[in-house]
């Protein structure tokens, strides 16, 4: 008790303290970063299973690995389009994240990743993956990312409907005439309150393959719109004679879909027969209903028109490497591992919901995995058989562009004209950016 | 005024051999203690200076300029003010959404927890438990549970359309109808008048009793003491419940985003102001414009609020005044 000090004392020698705690500890977390190498893998995942699967091999590359440590971030595709964004822009870039093809476009154009061509093919061999999906991942002829599924888009359909309203399902190559037709005839069989398909004129991907019906496509690949105003205005139209001949709900009831929540899909809550997406959807809409879902084709043409298979297939879910990453050999090994070791690929891949970009992970997938999985392989394989161009990179915001404006004729707001120039205006000022 | 300063003066003097050193004494106990209050005031005023003012100031900067949030910020000049006023169509509509919302949802929220408020100082017993249940949906309100459940109350195949149904009517999809949608977000707000609620139980309880015992010794019936007697005396506590209410409307957005799905759908029918910069900021990485779009933002609410300060003094009756 010989040292007395006032609260001056305490003050002086409080801050002392705090200043020799901010000198050590400096050199203090850099030995211990260094005994540890710290990698952030920030991605969206389009369901529960596939972030289970996700957090379990980057667990297992970490038990296998003591000297990493991944600190995964993972949310569903809205909040993460915001979140990478913000962190980007933070400097606070993580070391690798999930890109779709528009979102591989934006940064790899502004320079936030980098090309991984050095990894290609060792020791990432993407030799029996997908080319068409291998090339979506790739940015002025650069590879920015490694494609980690394969999707293409489908007509997911409740075939246990069909049955019920004595309708059959129809062939795989058929046109938009014959969907406007069959789901009129389906709401008729089986409304009110009951539609045969659902409104996708806010839907970017469908109304490509509409464009590419017609000889055109949203973009170009040299990144310009490739279409022109009638087209559009065509898909409009199309879409409100959907809704005039009630093969497609009205305006206020389709708003209810959306979210990326499946549950409000009209075909999981059991208002409609029929769902435009993409076949990384099936899985998660069929987990949510009794009925038997199958894998359609959207339509191939126009009646009268040239019938050519116009799907193309791509990744829904690539991983790309931060350019300020100082860690990108240890990014570049986790992907490796992911992918290409036997055990990592089958912890990754396995009840999923994600249905693997190579031959040889879709072979082992077929004999191990589920019905949903078999039927998505078979799908994708039929999509292969005569594979369209693929899919260009656009710009992000695409499906609030397009619903706005489809919803724009829905509510009666605008003429499919109107909602074409709006559309069109909106995505050339993303463009020139 | 003099005595004070008389006095002052003579006790200077009295105590003038001493006051000198005494004085710079007290001067260096003073820097010493401002010294100490500073420090340890400081974290709250380093969070101030570099989390609230800096980034206001640079919010400023950054509405002067194209910023991406990726490359740097290129100077614009006064171009986002200008294009926000001159060609976005759906800057207008942002503007007619949240005026809307302001102008329905503050006059009926009041209403409504003016109406409970009298409702509940009538000597109910058990008062503490009906505050609490009718204070419930205010706590809950800015989260997302509530928004999710406003979606499925107001649905296609939602509550109010089942029981409709019961009675034969088809009823749309209230929250996803571009008639209706807003509407529903406005009943939301009016459904959590829990706040104003509390603070208006607490002003009615401050009005005197004998007032009213006044006013009905002169045949005043239940109609007239609202309007001559709580009306007037409780104006000081409308008025700030108002204020307040303004500045929170004029701010709404998680509803409107939970509901809509972030979007402002259908057809930008439930586009709010915030909604719509957040969208320029987030998804269209207009961070520039966004800012830009906050400044005026708060040019609105701060005119908002300085119009009910003027016009207070027409129907803002204090107690004390003659």
């Amino acid at each position: 008790m010989s040292i007395r000090m006032n609260r001056r004392d305490v003050l002086r020698h409080g801050a002392a303290l705090l200043g020799s705690a901010a000198l050590t500890t400096t050199p203090l977390t850099q030995a211990l970063s260094q005994s540890k190498v710290r990698v952030r893998f920030a991605g969206y995942v389009e369901s529960q299973e596939q972030l289970t699967q996700t957090l379990a091999v980057l667990k297992l590359y970490s038990e296998k690995n003591p000297g990493v440590e991944i600190i995964p971030e993972f949310t569903n595709f809205g909040a993460f389009t915001d979140k990478i964004a913000t962190e980007t822009a933070g400097g606070n870039a993580p070391d690798m994240f999930s890109v779709n093809v528009d979102l591989l476009a934006e940064y790899a154009r502004r320079g936030v990743t980098t090309p991984l061509d050095a990894y290609v093919p060792n020791p990432i061999n993407l030799a029996d993956y997908l080319q068409s999906a291998v090339n979506a991942a790739k940015f002025d002829g650069k590879q920015y990312a490694i494609p980690n599924d394969a999707i293409g888009p489908t007509i997911i359909t409740n075939a246990s409907s069909f049955e019920k309203a004595g309708i059959k399902v129809p062939d795989q190559m058929w046109t938009w005439e014959d969907l406007a037709e069959t789901s009129a005839a389906l709401s008729k069989a089986l409304g009110p309150r009951f539609w045969g398909v659902e409104d996708a004129g806010g839907n970017y991907i469908p109304c490509d393959i509409f464009l590419r019906g017609r000889g055109k496509s949203m973009f170009t690949p040299d990144h310009k719109l490739g279409f022109a105003l009638e087209d559009m205005e065509a898909w409009y139209a199309y879409w409100k004679m959907m809704r005039d001949t009630k093969a497609t709900p009205p305006g206020d009831v389709q708003a209810l879909a959306g979210n990326d929540d499946p549950s409000t899909a009209g075909i999981v809550a059991g208002r409609a027969a029929m769902n435009i997406t993409l076949t990384d959807s099936f899985v998660g809409f069929q987990a949510l209903s009794q009925d038997n879902f199958v894998l359609h084709m959207m339509p191939n043409g126009f009646r009268g028109g040239e019938m050519k298979q116009r799907h193309y297939c791509y990744a829904g879910n690539s991983t790309t490497v931060s350019a300020k990453s100082p860690n990108q050999k240890q990014v570049i090994d986790i992907i490796r591992f992911m992918h290409f070791d036997p055990e990592g690929a089958k912890t990754y891949y396995t009840n999923s919901g994600m249905i693997p970009c190579s031959k040889a992970g879709r072979d082992a997938l077929a004999a191990s995995g589920t019905d949903a999985d078999r039927k998505i392989i078979a799908y994708l394989d039929l999509l292969q058989k005569d594979p369209a161009p693929p899919r260009y990179p656009g710009v992000p915001g695409m499906t609030g562009m397009l619903t706005r404006a489809n919803e724009g004729v829905a509510f009666g707001k605008m003429t499919p004209k109107e909602a074409a120039q709006q559309f069109i205006n909106e995505v050339s000022v993303r463009l020139k950016k | 005024m003099s005595t004070t300063l008389s006095g002052t003066a003579s006790l200077e003097s009295a105590t003038a051999p001493e006051a000198r050193p005494r004085r710079h004494k007290a001067v260096g106990i003073n820097a010493r203690q401002n010294g100490a209050a500073f420090l340890f005031l400081a974290p709250w005023l380093i969070g101030l200076v570099f989390l609230t003012l800096g980034p206001i100031l640079a919010s400023f900067y950054l509405s002067l300029t194209r910023y991406d949030m990726f490359t740097p910020p290129q100077w614009l000049g006064l171009d986002n003010y200008v294009k926000m006023f001159a060609e976005d169509g759906r800057y207008y509509q942002s503007l007619r959404v949240t005026f809307t919302y302001v102008f329905l949802s503050v006059p009926l929220k009041l209403a409504f927890a003016l109406g409970i408020a009298m409702l509940l100082n009538r000597g109910l017993k058990g008062l503490g438990f009906y505050r609490s249940v009718y204070y419930l949906p205010s706590l809950l309100g800015g989260s997302v549970a509530v928004a999710i459940m406003w979606r499925q109350v107001f649905a296609y195949d939602g509550i109010i359309n089942q029981i409709l149904l019961k009675f034969g009517i088809d009823g749309p999809s209230w929250i996803t109808s571009t008639d209706y949608a807003l509407y529903t977000l406005v009943a939301l707000a009016v459904w959590q008048f829990g706040s104003p609620m509390v603070i208006f139980l607490a002003g009615l309880k401050q009005i005197p009793q004998d007032i009213y015992d006044a006013a009905e010794v002169d045949g005043a019936g239940p109609v007239r003491k609202f309007f001559s007697v709580t009306l007037p005396l409780l104006t000081p506590i409308i008025f700030f419940n108002f204020v307040m209410q303004i500045i929170g409307a004029f701010q709404a957005f998680t509803p409107a985003y939970i509901i809509s799905g972030g979007k402002g759908g259908p057809a930008d029918a439930t586009l709010f102001y915030t909604l719509y910069l957040y969208e320029q900021a987030f998804t269209n990485f207009q961070m520039g414009y966004a800012s830009a779009m906050a400044w005026v933002l708060v040019a609105i609410i701060g005119l908002a609020t300085t119009l009910s300060f003027q016009s207070a003094r027409y129907w803002v009756h204090y107690g004390d005044e003659r």
